[in-house]
């Protein structure tokens, strides 16, 4: 067998990485302050109580320390991130044909509206700090499922519903950026699906952050309740610029007695991106979470969606896979949380590092002392396509109980000679046997993504695999 | 009375989340009244020196191996003038009988003790270390233990501890291994109330390999401690780290273990495996497996399973008329006692299974 390898490109963003003119109508000043934050506040048109937490969410922003323990982020400077921007548009239409020119071309080359006609239930578009465009599909809504955008909601009926749950998942004293988050959130989604209600077709949020040097800090909150099924896909991309991006997002679920919410998510910022995003589930009794990520863009990435399985019965599935390039340090994964009987988690998780590329899967599965009967299983496979990339494995698990049962498994290897020398046999050339293998290993998410979805994320990768030659 | 601060030790190699309480342990530190008394039985073959290894040119590299407790732990040992006994073997030999250092701590004392294990290439040496004390006894002691071994040089260290409920004890090892040396480990922790141990072992050496095997039985508050890294630099260097154990009561127990595949390391294969059975509803595990690449040709795998007892096995032997209580006993005293059977001295393996048993009768 040949010792040459193939060469593995880089996944091609041109898709993504187009630049619109930043034709905003207003922005604030770069940096962080309490003017900053109240002129944001005054912008948004935020009810007192609002205004307060932002400004506590500040104080507390400057009061927590920077992590030392993932990836280094001395890149990101907040005193030169433009914290709100808001795009030369109506606020928010409901009417594709509303949506200003420039920035309706930015989401039709992405595919958006093509994929709202067929197969979403309803889409979602945000244009840097402000939501542009949302839609929920008759049948959806004749339900009583609920998508706006958040700030709508924030001021109408259903005011009452974001106060008792908005950042009560994730409060600000979680961690700095999630602080940050509190202070200057702008845009974002609120669904909310009725008890018993089965959402056939999935609803669709995509972020789009198209100017350079600003953050997005969206906020999303989904509640699903008793018995209600909801699938909800968040996509996400930037043109690539040479100074640093920052998206500090916030998702907080709420998943009901019973139901189930699917939540995945396709996560291909640009290469100049910080990408602090904070992810938590609650689950009641017999519900289920089940969390879908590829991680595919972002300079740094700190993500791990924490699910807590409050209610006996709860069940949490985690399937990820993160492909960490040139210039990228992707420091990904998930927690794990049983707080109440016979509730399980279920954790399945790739890594590919390649051209420098860093690549962490960080875990935590902590069974309570009340969660008899629990079970987790947690399996993650990392791929070292050569000796210039990183790639580390750092899973915790704290049992305190004695009635649980806990499997951990972790495997940190290159492309397998034998199976690459079966696949020859088999007639494939030596540069086919290892894209497909490449392919394949990523191909647990692949699986579980609806098939436009899967398509893309596939072509993301095997094209680029397959672009090989040695 | 001299003041108390805290020693941190264990410190992963990569930190996580702070609110895990996961990353290092710290232990109380007050000061030592010097060293423990160790009987020592030294084979033919073996010579003893003992050296203030930091003030020593030809020691340096022993003096500044990195260690499991890393170098808050290392720096009381200069600080306090400790003199390492140092055992060497010259190139070749391989002393029919294993070096022996008994340490039967004194309750109410504070002791700090430094070996270390100089191995000429093509030798070979089994040391028994065997830490005791009364079982009501307390105190806190530290032990560290250095290797450094010559190509093709084999250590085989063995260290029980058994020492008192109200004891600390902190247990240390570093060692680096030259071309085709070899390390095999067995640690049997049998009783203790806070034990802290663990290594940092360089597998530097081309074809360099590092066998542990780990096993633990905690009782009432008994907490363990564990920070072992395999540091692999050497091309196909291997490791393989197995832990087992059992937890009663309201013992706990933490495992850090972590395999450094580091760039140049090609071919070197890392495996770690861990299998810990909950007793009681009191017990807290946890558990941190670590594997760290930066080496495309190397394979990296850990594998865990914690929990009861597998439901179908424990109605097996109810149906023989075994009670539960009876069948976790079987079941913790056939851990400790599948790894006494690796340790490669008879006496001392008799010893260890009269122990074991002994503890099971009461």
């Amino acid at each position: 067998m040949g010792k040459d390898k193939p060469i593995v490109k880089d996944i091609d963003r041109s898709m993504y990485d187009f630049v619109k003119k930043e034709d905003d109508a207003y922005r604030t000043e770069e940096g962080l302050t309490p003017e900053i934050v109240l002129e944001i506040s005054k912008e948004k048109n935020d009810p007192e109580w609002m205004r307060d937490f932002r400004l506590h969410s500040l104080e507390e922003y400057n009061r927590l320390k920077v992590p030392d323990w993932g990836p280094s982020i001395d890149g990101l400077d907040m005193d030169n991130i433009v914290t709100y921007v808001r795009p030369n548009a109506k606020r928010m239409v409901k009417d594709w044909n509303d949506v200003p020119e420039d920035i309706k071309d930015t989401f039709e080359r992405l595919g958006i509206p093509q994929a709202e006609r067929k197969s979403l239930a309803g889409v979602g578009a945000q244009y840097d700090s402000e939501l542009v465009y949302h839609n929920v599909k008759d049948e959806a809504a004749e339900q009583g499922v609920v998508y706006t955008d958040i700030e709508s909601a924030l001021r109408g009926p259903y005011a009452d519903m974001i106060r008792s749950h908005f950042m009560k998942l994730v409060p600000p004293t979680d961690h700095k950026f999630a602080a940050l988050h509190g202070a200057v959130w702008s845009g974002g989604s609120f669904v909310y699906v009725p008890k018993g209600v089965h959402l056939d077709f999935p609803l669709q949020s995509y972020f789009r952050l198209n100017a350079k040097g600003a953050g997005q800090f969206e906020h999303t909150l989904i509640i699903v309740d008793e018995g209600a099924y909801l699938h909800f896909i968040e996509g996400c991309s930037a043109p690539k610029y040479n100074v640093a991006n920052l998206h500090a997002g916030c998702v907080e679920l709420y998943v009901g007695k019973n139901a189930t919410l699917r939540y995945s998510t396709i996560e291909n910022w640009s290469k100049n991106m910080y990408n602090l995003n904070t992810k938590r589930a609650v689950v009641d009794e017999g519900g289920k979470i089940e969390w879908i990520s590829g991680s595919f863009g972002s300079h740094v990435s700190y993500l791990y969606p924490m699910s807590i399985l409050k209610g006996r019965g709860a069940r949490a599935e985690f399937t990820g896979v993160t492909f960490a390039g040139h210039g990228q340090n992707l420091d990904t994964g998930c927690k794990m949380v049983h707080s109440a009987p016979d509730t399980s988690s279920y954790v399945s998780t790739r890594s590919i590092s390649k051209d420098g590329g860093i690549s962490t899967f960080r875990s935590s599965v902590v069974i309570n002392k009340q969660a008899k009967n629990s079970k987790s299983s947690v399996s993650c496979q990392s791929l070292m396509l050569d000796d210039i990339s990183r790639s580390d494995t750092i899973p915790a698990m704290d049992i305190r109980t004695a009635d649980a049962d806990v499997g951990h498994e972790a495997k940190i290897g290159r492309i397998s000679d034998d199976a690459v020398f079966y696949l020859m046999s088999r007639g494939l050339s030596e540069e086919d046997a290892r894209a497909l293998i490449v392919s394949g290993f990523a191909d647990n998410v692949g699986k579980e993504l609806p098939l436009e979805y899967a398509v893309e994320m596939n072509n993301l990768i095997r094209l680029e695999m397959k672009g090989a030659n040695g | 009375m001299s003041e108390t601060e805290q020693i941190r030790l264990n410190r992963l190699p990569a930190i996580t989340w702070y609110w895990l309480n996961m990353n290092e342990t710290a232990v109380p530190y007050s000061g030592t009244d010097g060293e423990a008394a160790a009987e020592v039985k030294i084979p033919s073959g073996v010579s003893e020196s003992r050296e203030k290894i930091e003030a020593k040119e030809e020691y340096r590299d022993l003096a500044e191996q990195p260690t499991g407790a890393g170098k808050h732990f290392s720096q009381l040992f200069e600080e306090n003038g400790i003199r390492t006994r140092i055992f060497t073997t010259a190139a070749g030999a391989k002393p029919g009988a294993a070096l022996k250092i008994r340490i039967p701590f004194e309750s109410g004392r504070k002791t700090l003790n430094s070996f270390a294990f100089d191995l000429g290439r093509d030798s070979e040496l089994t040391v028994i270390m065997d830490f005791t004390s009364d079982p009501e006894a307390s105190g806190e002691a530290g032990v560290r233990t250095l290797f450094r071994l010559g190509e093709n040089a084999v250590l085989k260290l063995v260290q029980i501890t058994r020492t008192g409920s109200g004891f600390t004890l902190v247990n240390d090892i570093g060692g680096h291994e030259s071309d085709s040396a070899r390390t095999e480990v067995v640690q049997l922790n049998l009783d203790g109330g806070k034990v802290c141990q663990g290594y940092q072992i360089d597998l530097a050496g081309y074809k360099s390999s590092l066998k542990t095997d780990i096993a633990y039985r905690l009782k009432d508050s008994e907490h363990l401690d564990m920070n072992y890294f395999a540091n692999h630099t050497g091309k196909k260097s291997e490791c393989e780290i197995n832990v087992t154990g059992v937890l009663r009561d309201t013992s706990s127990k933490i495992l850090r273990a972590t395999i450094d595949l580091k760039k140049g390391a090609k071919g070197a294969v890392g495996n770690e495996k861990e299998d810990v059975l909950l007793m009681d509803e009191g017990v807290r595990n946890q558990t941190i497996p670590l594997i760290l690449c930066t080496e495309e040709d190397v394979e990296g795998n850990h594998g865990a399973t914690i929990g009861r007892l597998d439901e179908s096995l424990m109605f097996y032997l109810e149906s023989r008329g075994l009670d539960r209580e009876e069948i976790y006993e079987m079941m913790a005293a056939a851990r400790i006692a599948a790894a006494a059977a690796l340790i490669p001295d008879e006496e001392t393996r008799s010893e260890v299974e009269q122990y074991i048993g002994a503890g099971s009768e009461e």
